[in-house]
């Protein structure tokens, strides 16, 4: 009964983590396509911002799945050297987190007083454009 | 190669141009290094994913430390754009 509780929680410690692994390459190339082109097109640094904020929400999210791998992988963690790994690992995972998470605050208070000073923001495809 | 490890090279290179081409758009080398820094924790946390090593953790928590340090550094010593914006 144990041995089967432990390959069940495995097996969805690998499929949540593979979630995570695909949300970070989806965001990066999804990202890296979104520079290329404002860096070709626009040529605008405020352009940039955007493409930024949303990387980072992508890696924020992907982080959420790879801590509810650690939290399941707690379920089934026999050993103290097991279990001192993974508090190492989830507390880097929290700490990126929380950076995270707080510069996609500052980014986004960035782009909310641009906008509030009058700066279009060019990312946004129905902006006005100028005569 | 396992096959996260190739993706996080990957994320690395595409970083890499990525922040290369930032520079060539905007002549800003502040964004065109937080662009590259995006990629490198999303590398970073790539290389995270199933049971890393100690040094592999190792690794990973100074590419965080550095990324907090640069970000900061280049905020607070306000480096001036190419273009002298």
């Amino acid at each position: 009964m144990e041995e089967l509780l432990r390959d069940a929680v495995a097996v969805m410690v690998l499929v949540v983590e593979a979630c995570g692994a695909a949300v970070i390459i989806t965001g990066a190339l999804w990202a890296f396509a979104r520079f290329l082109w404002v860096g070709v097109r626009l040529r605008d640094t405020t352009a940039f911002v955007p493409i930024r904020l949303t990387l980072g929400r992508f890696l924020a999210l992907g982080l959420e799945f790879q801590l509810a791998g650690d939290i399941l992988t707690t379920a089934v963690a026999p050993t103290f050297e097991e279990i001192g790994k993974l508090a190492a690992i989830a507390t880097i995972r929290t700490a990126l987190n929380y950076f995270l998470r707080k510069e996609i605050e500052d980014e986004r208070r960035q782009l909310a007083e641009q906008e509030r000073a009058g700066t279009p923001d060019p990312a946004d495809p129905n902006r006005r454009r100028p005569r | 190669m396992t096959l996260v490890a190739g993706a996080a090279l990957g994320i690395t290179a595409a970083g890499l141009v990525a922040a290369a081409a930032t520079l060539v758009a905007t002549r800003r080398l502040v964004l065109s290094v937080q662009v590259l820094l995006d990629f490198l924790l999303a590398a970073g946390l790539l290389r995270l994913t199933g049971s890393p090593g100690w040094a592999a953790l190792g690794a990973a928590a100074a590419v965080v430390a550095l990324r907090r340090l640069l970000g900061l550094g280049l905020r607070a010593g306000g480096v001036p754009a190419a273009d002298g914006s």
